[in-house]
Formats: structure tokens, C-alpha cells, sequence
């Protein structure tokens, strides 16, 4: 039994120094700025920078965009899926891991091969080029980042369904007069508030350090401005690495206070 | 005209070899309160299903209150459902799982308010409106479930098996207040069990289903006293199953186990012809002398089951074995295993099944 535990301590402390040293030596680089003293120097001039600011609101701003778009598209759909084409669920499953295989560079340049040039099918013109303006790029922006997060939205999403009856709390809402679009909104959408918010976060996550898609259709987002001042400046990217792993914990924490009180519930019900 | 109507109504699943339901045709009337009872995958639910409208019919007609509804979708006929899973949406609380119904329809807030006031009270658990279901036991989960159903005021009431999720206790309870609630309201219900007891101690009618098929329709006294199959005979309650050869149809006369016996029921059989007696357990009994028009069998007790109330005593005769139920007291003389016996019967207790 003790030989069993002391392996155990022995890997967990293995992994949490493979982690947390790689973070110690990017936080002590970070105070490093002023010679010989610990100070926050690089944090006050990085998040000082008006940049930092206009490309972090902006990121927020897309990271939200696109946490309704993906779930407005998500969520009927995998509803659908789970009560009519539960044959096609595998294959749903599978073009929503396709954007692990396909890079996002790939995915980019699609964007802009197809939309650059106004689409038009048969003869009649559909929409007009969508790299024109700020306002049809930054659509294209969220769209890109729609698909990027479509793994970890759609398996949150399909967790959640999962987890409830769906199929029997649909009819019961059904006989009780509501359509699908009640249903949707007053039934299934409050009981996956938790498989909602944790695809939520983790699509904020990524987009909010988003580059390839952000840098190559020229937006003035987050990502691109990290990397920009990664190759400007020493100390200041390692603080704003510092800042996203905090934002990013942050986030964790949320995600498990939720679900937390999620099991709570279930637990009592038994 | 009966309230509902179902006509030759059919429902077979794509690649599947036989129909779920064939030629199922049941007139219900108005407050009346049937019960579709068979084994699973007798395709009872099935049935409850397409009149809810959660499965379409592949032939027949559905009429409700004189329209046919089997084309309209579930959300616009006004049916009331209770699941055997409860189904309460797990994130409101019991009054607004009672309410949704109503403010889906676009009721007032105060006529909402009022009505789940009315049905809390109609179930008992008035000061459980703010509770959340998982805040419930299963049995109160059910009559809230229940409550939710009736808020509508649906025109039929259809309940799935409501509880077969529920122990043996509190199913006894709930079962005479769904009962009770139903006479009350003088709502129209149709339920579906696989439990006879449920099944004969509820309902107004009884539909025995197999294999799709109805076997049977009539009221519990007929089904559990007069049972026309066979299958009927043994699914609901214990059944003793007799072969037997016809000697003199006329007279009811017949060969069991080469014993002589009489039947009341060979209208239509021959000399020489087998056929199969049923006789229910209770219906025989331990004498040693009987009246001259009773049915005598000489047989030897094979094994003796004290049930408390029941002593059931199985007595082998030729190469059937019968058990009959004899009630129990303190100063009944119970055979010892091994003796030989006479089992008496009326000759009116000995039916022929088809």
C-alpha cells in the first residue's frame, strides 16, 4: 500500500513540476523587467498599451459573437440529431472533429479564395465580397472561429443532451401544447446551462488567443497582437501569458463551480 | 357515438417483420376509464403512443370528440400524458411544471396562479409548490406529473405505466388516488400496465393485448371470470389448465385424466375431441365427500406453499398437476404430502378456452 503511494507522489510531482516550472520561470521573467529588482513594470506597460486594449475588447467582443453563433447553430442541431437521426450521430460526431484535422490556415484560405470574390450561383449574384468591409470580414472572423470551436461546443452540447431524457421530456412538453421552439427554449436550453457554459468558456478560451485566422484576414485581434509584441518585446508578452493563464483559470473555476453545483442536485435526487 | 374511437388501426415500424399493433378497434366512452394490459412488446404503449400522437399510424383512423386526430401533431389535441418516468422538467419548480401547460396556451399570470393552487390541492401536496423535483420522492414526483397532465384540462387522459417505477406500497396508494381523481374529474383515461391487480382493480374496461392483437375487451369481472383465450386465462391471474376429451358434448360430458367430469361450455365440439379446461385455483377444494352435480378428481397432494393469507396446496391428478387456494385459519386440517385427496369443483367453474 505505501509503495503504491509513494509511486503515486512521485508521478504527481513529476507532472506538476513538468507544469508549474515552465510558469515560474515565465513569471519571474515577467517581474524582471526593471535590472535587479522584482517589479510589475512589464504588466503596468503592457496593459497600459491603448493596443492591448483595443485588441482584447475586440477579441471579447468576436469571442461572444461567436459563442452565440455556434450556439444557435449547434444546439437545434444536435437536438435534432439526438430526437430524429440518432443513426447520424457518428457522423455528426465526426465532421465535428474535422477542424482538429484541418488546419486553420487551410480553413483560412478558403475563406478567402470563396468570399473574396462576390458569389454568384447561376447568374444570379448571392452576396457581394465579404473582405471588403471591416463589418463582412469580422463575419467572416467569427464564422472561422465558429468552426474552430465546433469540437468542444458540439461535445459539450451532446454531453448535455446525453445526460436528461430528452426524448420524454420533449413529449411531455408536447402534450402539454408547446412546439418545438418552447420546447427548445423553456425546456432543453435551461437544463444544458451547464454543457452550455462550459462550451462557452472553452470557446472563449480560444478565440480570445486565436492567430492564424485573426492574422490572415487582417483583424485587429488579441492573438495577432501577442505574437506582434512577442517579437518586439521580451518581458511584456510573458506578462500577458501570465494575465491569459489567470483569465484561463478563472474560467476553469467557473466551469467547476457550475458543474459542482450541477452534481449537488443530482446527488440529492437519489 | 363513444368519445374515442380507434378503427382497425395499425402500426408496423420500418424493417420490421411483424406489425407493433394489427386491427386494433376500441370504442371508449365518455369518463370512462380502460386500461390496455399485456407483457412487454405487446405493443400496448404503441397504441397509447399514436393517440398521443408521438407515432403515426401505418393504417386506421383515430376519432376523438367526433374529429379524427390521428393527422394532427401532439402539441394540438389536447391530450394529457403521464409518463412512467415522471418527465418533470427538472428545471422549474413542481407550480411551474404545473403551470406550463397553461402559460404555454397564454393563460393570465392570475389564472395560472389559480389553477395550480387548485391542482396542488387535488393532490395533496399543497405546500410543495416551490420545490424542485428532485426535491421529491418518486411517488410525489408522479402526482405532481399527474397534476401537470390534468392542468389543461385535456379532453383524454392517457398514463404510460405511471407506476411501475414506484415500490409496492406507495403503488397501492397512488393507484386509488389516480382512480379517485378520475371519477372526480369525469375525465376520460386510458392506461397502460402490464400489472393485472393494477389493470382489474382500476378500470371500468380491460383490453388484454398480445402479439399487437387484442384478445380480449370487457370489464374485470368478465376478464378474470370468463377469459376467452387461453392466453387471457393464464396472463391474468392463476390459472389451472386441464386437457381433456370430449365423450358427450350435449351433456357436457368428458374424460380428465381418464376420471369422469362435466363441463357447462362444449356447444360446439364432438365426441373424441381435445380440448383444454381451465379452472382458477380458488375455485377447487379439499373434501372428502361433495354435492352430486360437482366434478370429483382423485388425485395426491405434491406440494403445500403457505402464502399467510392463501394456502396454496398442488395436488398431481394423472399427469397434471393442480394448484388450488385454500384460505387460511387457525384451525384449517392441511393435508400431509402424499396423502391422497379428492378435488371437488362446480362443473360451472370449468371453462373451455379457445
Amino acid at each position: 500500500m505505501r509503495r503504491i503511494n509513494w509511486f503515486a507522489w512521485l508521478w504527481f510531482t513529476l507532472g506538476a513540476l513538468y507544469f508549474v516550472l515552465p510558469l515560474w520561470g515565465t513569471l519571474i521573467f515577467s517581474l524582471q523587467k526593471r535590472r535587479g529588482v522584482l517589479s510589475l513594470d512589464a504588466y503596468s506597460a503592457a496593459l497600459g498599451d491603448p493596443r492591448f486594449v483595443e485588441t482584447f475588447v475586440f477579441s471579447n467582443f468576436m469571442a461572444i459573437c461567436t459563442i452565440l453563433a455556434s450556439l444557435l447553430l449547434i444546439v437545434p442541431t444536435a437536438y435534432w440529431v439526438h430526437m430524429h437521426l440518432p443513426r447520424w450521430r457518428p457522423v455528426v460526431e465526426f465532421v465535428s472533429l474535422l477542424p482538429f484535422v484541418i488546419p486553420a490556415i487551410v480553413l483560412v484560405f478558403g475563406f478567402i479564395k470563396l468570399y473574396s470574390k462576390p458569389i454568384v450561383l447561376l447568374g444570379i449574384p448571392l452576396f457581394p465580397s465579404l473582405t471588403t468591409s471591416n463589418l463582412s470580414t469580422n463575419l467572416l472572423l467569427i464564422a472561422g472561429y465558429t468552426v474552430l470551436s465546433l469540437p468542444y461546443m458540439y461535445r459539450a452540447v451532446d454531453n448535455g443532451l446525453r445526460a436528461m431524457d430528452v426524448a420524454t421530456l420533449t413529449e411531455a412538453a408536447q402534450s402539454l401544447g408547446a412546439g418545438w421552439w418552447t420546447i427548445l427554449w423553456r425546456v432543453i436550453l435551461p437544463n444544458l446551462r451547464t454543457a452550455l457554459l462550459s462550451g462557452a468558456l472553452l470557446t472563449f478560451a480560444i478565440v480570445v488567443g486565436e492567430l492564424t485566422i485573426a492574422t490572415f484576414l487582417a483583424r485587429p485581434a488579441f492573438g495577432p497582437y501577442l505574437a506582434l509584441l512577442g517579437n518586439h518585446r521580451a518581458y511584456e508578452p510573458a506578462a500577458l501569458a501570465i494575465v491569459s493563464f489567470l483569465l484561463t483559470w478563472v474560467a476553469m473555476g467557473l466551469i467547476d463551480r457550475v458543474t459542482r453545483g450541477t452534481r449537488d442536485v443530482v446527488a440529492g435526487s437519489h | 357515438m363513444p368519445f374515442l374511437q380507434l378503427a382497425n388501426v395499425r402500426k408496423l415500424y420500418p424493417n420490421a417483420a411483424a406489425a407493433a399493433v394489427e386491427n386494433f378497434s376500441l370504442d371508449v366512452e365518455a369518463g370512462e376509464f380502460v386500461s390496455l394490459l399485456g407483457p412487454s412488446g405487446c405493443g400496448k404503449t404503441t397504441t397509447l403512443r399514436m393517440i398521443a400522437g408521438f407515432e403515426s399510424l401505418t393504417a386506421g383512423q383515430i376519432v376523438m370528440d367526433g374529429k379524427a386526430i390521428e393527422e394532427m401533431r401532439p402539441n394540438q389535441r389536447n391530450i394529457g400524458m403521464v409518463f412512467q418516468s415522471y418527465a418533470l422538467f427538472p428545471n422549474m419548480t413542481v407550480a411551474d411544471n404545473i403551470g406550463f401547460g397553461l402559460s404555454v396556451g397564454g393563460s393570465t399570470k392570475a389564472a395560472i396562479q389559480e389553477r395550480v393552487r387548485e391542482m396542488l390541492a387535488l393532490i395533496k401536496l399543497e405546500e410543495l409548490g416551490a420545490r424542485y423535483p428532485y426535491q421529491l420522492s418518486g411517488g410525489q414526483q408522479q402526482r405532481v406529473a399527474l397534476a401537470r397532465a390534468l392542468a389543461i384540462r385535456p379532453k383524454l387522459l392517457l398514463l404510460d405505466e405511471p407506476l411501475s417505477a414506484l415500490d409496492a406500497k406507495i403503488r397501492v396508494t397512488l393507484r386509488t388516488d389516480i382512480r379517485a381523481i378520475q371519477r372526480k374529474l369525469g375525465i376520460t383515461t386510458l392506461y397502460v400496465t402490464h400489472d393485472q391487480e393494477e389493470a382489474l382493480s382500476l378500470s371500468d374496461r380491460v383490453v388484454v393485448m398480445n402479439h399487437g392483437l387484442i384478445e380480449q375487451v370487457g370489464d374485470p369481472f368478465e376478464i378474470y371470470n370468463f377469459p376467452r383465450t387461453a392466453y387471457v386465462a393464464q396472463f391474468v391471474g392463476t390459472l389451472n389448465l386441464l386437457d381433456a376429451v370430449v365423450v358427450e358434448p350435449t351433456t357436457g360430458s368428458v374424460q380428465i385424466q381418464e376420471q369422469p367430469a362435466h363441463t357447462t361450455s362444449l356447444q360446439d365440439c364432438s365426441p373424441g375431441e381435445r380440448i383444454r379446461l381451465a379452472v382458477r385455483p380458488e375455485l377447487l377444494a379439499l373434501k372428502s365427500t361433495g354435492q352430486a352435480d360437482e366434478n370429483r378428481l382423485a388425485g395426491v397432494v405434491e406440494n403445500i406453499a403457505f402464502l399467510g393469507a392463501v394456502v396454496r396446496i398442488q395436488v398431481r391428478v394423472g399427469e397434471a398437476l393442480l394448484a388450488l387456494d385454500e384460505f387460511n385459519n387457525p384451525q384449517l386440517a392441511v393435508p400431509a404430502v402424499g396423502s391422497p385427496v379428492f378435488v371437488y369443483f362446480a362443473r360451472s367453474s370449468c371453462l373451455k378456452l379457445l
